[in-house]
C-alpha cells in the first residue's frame, strides 16, 4: 500500500493504482480526455500530464503508477504549461462550432479550455483542416471535425462490445475515425459511443438538438428494462424527460447501459398514459375520480373475501409489491406474480454485455417477499372453474397473455393498475391509474440481490399514483392500513418483513445500491473480455 | 427636448409679483402654441418620437442572404434570458455546414423585461432589437411572437435597428465584462493574433 502527496494532499493506495485514480479519490480533477475509468490505458491524449518530484520529465498520470513516497503537482507551473499546450495542439483543427454541437455544456475541449487553456488561437479557420460533418452511422452522428483521437470510442468497441466497428483512417493531421464503408453502428450500445466520447465527435442521434444540456436536471435512477438494472441518471427538463443516461456503478453496469434502455425515456411521456380511473358502467367507461375506484375495489374485496386472487407486477418496486402483498394477505386470497415464468430468466444473458433475458426490473424483489406462492397457472385454472370472483392485477401483463383470455372473461370483477392505454385494459371492470419508475420513489432488486433505489424525476401525469399508495387506499378501506405513508416507511416495514433486508435502511442505500447476501456469489453484471 | 434650468431663490419674500410672473409663463405658451404652433406635445400616433439608435424595442431576427434565419438555434438568449420568455425548438438544417436553424422560435412580448441581454449572449448577431416599442394586442397569445414575424424586416425599415452588436461591444456590458475579467485575471486578448508585417 503504497502512500503518496497529490497537491500536498496525502493518500494511501493499493499497489498498482495509477496517479489518475489515487487523484479522482482525493476529489483532485487530473484534465484528461483519452482516460476513462472503465476501458484501458491508452495514454494518447497527453493531457494528463503531472509533474512528479525527482522524475525530471513530466508524467501522464494515466500510465503512472503510485509508489511509496511519491510527490505529484497537477497545477504546477510545469505541468499547466504542458496541460495548457497539449489543450491548444489538439485545438488546431476543432472548428470551433460549439452553438450548433450538442456536446456543449458537457464537454471536455470547453471545460479544459476554461480549466486549463485560456489562449488566444494562433490558427485561422480558413488554415484549419476540414474533415466530414454530420455522417449518419445509425443512431450516433459523427462530426470527424470535433474529434480529437483520444481512442476511447474504439476501446469501447474493441474491450465492451467487441465488435471493432471503428477504426482510425488515413494519417497525420488527415487523421479521423470511421466505420467500414461508412455503415451504420449496428450492436445495441451505440449510445455508449456517445457518452465515452469527450467531445462533440460522437453524438447521440436520438438527442440530436432536443436540448442543451444545461436546461437538464438529473435525477439518479435505476433503468427498468431488465433484471440487470443499470444505474442510470433520467434528465429532465420542466417535467418532461429528455434522455437516460448510464451512471457509473462498477458492481453492476460500470459506465454502460444498452439503446433499449436508453429508449425507455419515450414511455415516461403523457401520450398513451392511464391518467384517471375509470370504472365499467352498464354500456361503457365511466372515468370516477381514483378514490371512487378505490372504494369500489374494497367493496368488492370485502364481499369476495377469500374467493379472489391478487397478481403481483414485477415491474413494480419492492414497496409495491410489499403493499400489494400486505392486501392480498388482509383479503385472503391467492397471491402470485410469475406470469411468463420470469423468475426462471432472472440471471440469464441475452448478449455479453448487460441485458438478461428476464425484462423486468424486480423479479428478484418479488421472489425475495415471497410472492410467488400459489402459481399463475393453479390461479388461471381456478378463474375458469369459477372458482374466482374478483381478480386484482399490479399490472397488466396476465391481460396480454393470449391463453389467460377465457380464464379472466370468466371472473366477474378485474381491477388493474395500468401506466399505459392499450387494449388489454378492456377486459378489466375498474382500471387504477399507476405511476411509472421514473415517477415514484422506491428501490428495485436486482438480479445481484443488489437493492438499488430510484428518485422520483418527474411528476405523474393527472391522478397517477404509485402502485403502493393505490394498494394502501383499499387498505385504509378494508380497516387494515398499512401503516407506512412513504416509501420510505413502507421499505422499513419491507425490510422488518423479508428475510435479508433486515440490515437496510432507506437512506443508507444510497446512489449506488447495497448488495444483500446471494445463493450464488455476487456475480460482476458484465463478463469481462479477454 | 431639453428643459431649461432655472434658478430659484427660495429667501425671497413672498409677494404677488412672482405669481404674474407665473402666469406670464403660463400665457406666452399658451398664444404660442395657440398662434404659432410651438407644442412640446406629439401627434401620437400619426407622429412618433425620434428614440435614440440604442433603444431596446421588440426584437427582429436577422436572416441571411438567401431569407433563411440567422440564428443557429445554439439557446445562448434563451440562457442569458433573465425573464425566460424566449422558445426554441431546433432543427437540422438542409447545408450541412450550418447542421441547425431554429424551427420554431417565439419570444413572449409579455414577459420580456427588454433587457437585451438575448442580444449581448448571441454569437451569431441574429437577434437584434429594433425601435419599434408600440405594443398593442387583443389578446395574449397575439404577443407571443414566432419566427416569422420576428423575422419581418419591415419593421427596421420603418423604425430602424434598436440595440445590436454593430460598433463592436460599445454597448455590450455583459460581453466587456467577460473580456475584461479575462485580461486582468489571465492576461489574454482572445481572437486571432496579428501577423507579422512582411
Amino acid at each position: 500500500m503504497p502512500k503518496c502527496t497529490i497537491d500536498g494532499k496525502e493518500i494511501e493506495v493499493p499497489t498498482g493504482t495509477t496517479v489518475i485514480r489515487a487523484a479522482e479519490e482525493l476529489g483532485v480533477r487530473i484534465p484528461r480526455f483519452c482516460w476513462h475509468p472503465d476501458l484501458t490505458v491508452d495514454g494518447n491524449c497527453r493531457m494528463c500530464q503531472v509533474e512528479v518530484e525527482k522524475v525530471p520529465k513530466l508524467q501522464i498520470a494515466c500510465n503512472t503508477q503510485v509508489t511509496e513516497g511519491m510527490v505529484v503537482h497537477t497545477r504546477s507551473p510545469r505541468a499547466a504549461e504542458a496541460q495548457r499546450t497539449t489543450l491548444e495542439f489538439l485545438l488546431v483543427n476543432h472548428p470551433i462550432d460549439c452553438p450548433v454541437c450538442d456536446q456543449a455544456g458537457e464537454c471536455y475541449l470547453q471545460d479544459q479550455y476554461m480549466g486549463h487553456g485560456l489562449y488566444g488561437s494562433k490558427v485561422e479557420l480558413e488554415d484549419k483542416v476540414r474533415k466530414r460533418k454530420v455522417v449518419d452511422l445509425g443512431p450516433i452522428m459523427l462530426d470527424a471535425e470535433r474529434c480529437v483521437l483520444c481512442s476511447r470510442c474504439l476501446r469501447f468497441e474493441r474491450e465492451v462490445t467487441g465488435t471493432n466497428l471503428l477504426e482510425f483512417v488515413n494519417r497525420g493531421d488527415h487523421t479521423q475515425i470511421s466505420t467500414f464503408e461508412n455503415g451504420p453502428i449496428t450492436h445495441e450500445y451505440a449510445g455508449n459511443l456517445a457518452d465515452v466520447c469527450p467531445v462533440g465527435a460522437l453524438l447521440s442521434h436520438d438527442f440530436r438538438f432536443k436540448m442543451r444540456v444545461w436546461f437538464l436536471k438529473e435525477h439518479e435512477s435505476v433503468c427498468p428494462g431488465c433484471s440487470t438494472g443499470c444505474n442510470v441518471s433520467v434528465d429532465e427538463r420542466d417535467g418532461e424527460v429528455q434522455r437516460l443516461r448510464p451512471r457509473r456503478n462498477v458492481d453492476v453496469n460500470k459506465s454502460w447501459m444498452c439503446d433499449p434502455g436508453r429508449a425507455l425515456y419515450k414511455q415516461i411521456g403523457v401520450t398513451g398514459r392511464v391518467s384517471g380511473a375509470r370504472v365499467r358502467g352498464a354500456a361503457s367507461w365511466e372515468g370516477v375520480s381514483v378514490a371512487a375506484a378505490l372504494d369500489r375495489v374494497a367493496s368488492a374485496l370485502k364481499e369476495k373475501g377469500a374467493a379472489s386472487v391478487f397478481l403481483a407486477s414485477p415491474q413494480g418496486t419492492n414497496e409495491d409489491v410489499f403493499a400489494f402483498k400486505a392486501l392480498a394477505q388482509a383479503v385472503g386470497g391467492k397471491l402470485d406474480f410469475r406470469v411468463g415464468d420470469p423468475q426462471k430468466k432472472v440471471g440469464e444473458r441475452i448478449d455479453h454485455v448487460l441485458q438478461r433475458a428476464d425484462r423486468n426490473p424486480n423479479t428478484q424483489g418479488c421472489l425475495d417477499q415471497g410472492v410467488g406462492r400459489d402459481g399463475v397457472d393453479a390461479i388461471l385454472a381456478a378463474c375458469r372453474a369459477g372458482a374466482v370472483e374478483a381478480l386484482v392485477l399490479q399490472g397488466p401483463e396476465i391481460l396480454r397473455v393470449p391463453e389467460a383470455v377465457d380464464a379472466i372473461a370468466k371472473v366477474p370483477f378485474v381491477a388493474v393498475m395500468a401506466t399505459h392505454e392499450g387494449p388489454e385494459l378492456d377486459r378489466a371492470t375498474v382500471v387504477l391509474p399507476a405511476a411509472l419508475w421514473a415517477e415514484a420513489e422506491g428501490t428495485f432488486t436486482n438480479f445481484q440481490r443488489r437493492v438499488q433505489r430510484l428518485k422520483a424525476a418527474v411528476p405523474a401525469p393527472g391522478d397517477a399514483q404509485p402502485r403502493w399508495e393505490l394498494a394502501a387506499g383499499v387498505l385504509v378501506r378494508l380497516a387494515q392500513p398499512l401503516g407506512a405513508a412513504t416509501a420510505r416507511e413502507v421499505f422499513a416495514l419491507v425490510a422488518k418483513a423479508t428475510p435479508d433486508y433486515a440490515s437496510l435502511d432507506y437512506r443508507a442505500i444510497g446512489s449506488q445500491g447495497q448488495a444483500l447476501p446471494s445463493a450464488e456469489a455476487a456475480a460482476p453484471a458484465q463478463e469481462a473480455r479477454a | 427636448m431639453a428643459a431649461r434650468v432655472v434658478t430659484v431663490d427660495r429667501n425671497q419674500k413672498a409677494s404677488v409679483l412672482p405669481i404674474l410672473e407665473g402666469f406670464g409663463v403660463t400665457l406666452k405658451i399658451f398664444f404660442d402654441s395657440l398662434f404659432r404652433r410651438r407644442t412640446s406635445t406629439i401627434e401620437f400616433p400619426e407622429q412618433k418620437r425620434n428614440v435614440s439608435s440604442r433603444y431596446r424595442g421588440i426584437h427582429v431576427l436577422t436572416e441571411r442572404e438567401d431569407g433563411t434565419p440567422k440564428c443557429v438555434a445554439c439557446y445562448m438568449c434563451a440562457t442569458a434570458c433573465p425573464a425566460e420568455c424566449i422558445y426554441i425548438e431546433a432543427g437540422e438544417r438542409p447545408e450541412k455546414t450550418i447542421e441547425k436553424y431554429p424551427t420554431r422560435f417565439e419570444i413572449d412580448l409579455l414577459r420580456c423585461v427588454y433587457c437585451g441581454f438575448c442580444v449581448d449572449a448571441c454569437p451569431e448577431e441574429a437577434i437584434i432589437m429594433s425601435r419599434e416599442n408600440d405594443l398593442v394586442g387583443t389578446t395574449r397569445a397575439e404577443l407571443i411572437i414566432d419566427r416569422d414575424r420576428l423575422m419581418a424586416r419591415s419593421k427596421l425599415v420603418e423604425h430602424g435597428p434598436g440595440y445590436r452588436p454593430a460598433d463592436h461591444d460599445v454597448r455590450r456590458p455583459v460581453r466587456i465584462a467577460a473580456l475584461e475579467r479575462l485580461k486582468a485575471e489571465h492576461g489574454i486578448v482572445p481572437g486571432m493574433p496579428k501577423k507579422p508585417a512582411r
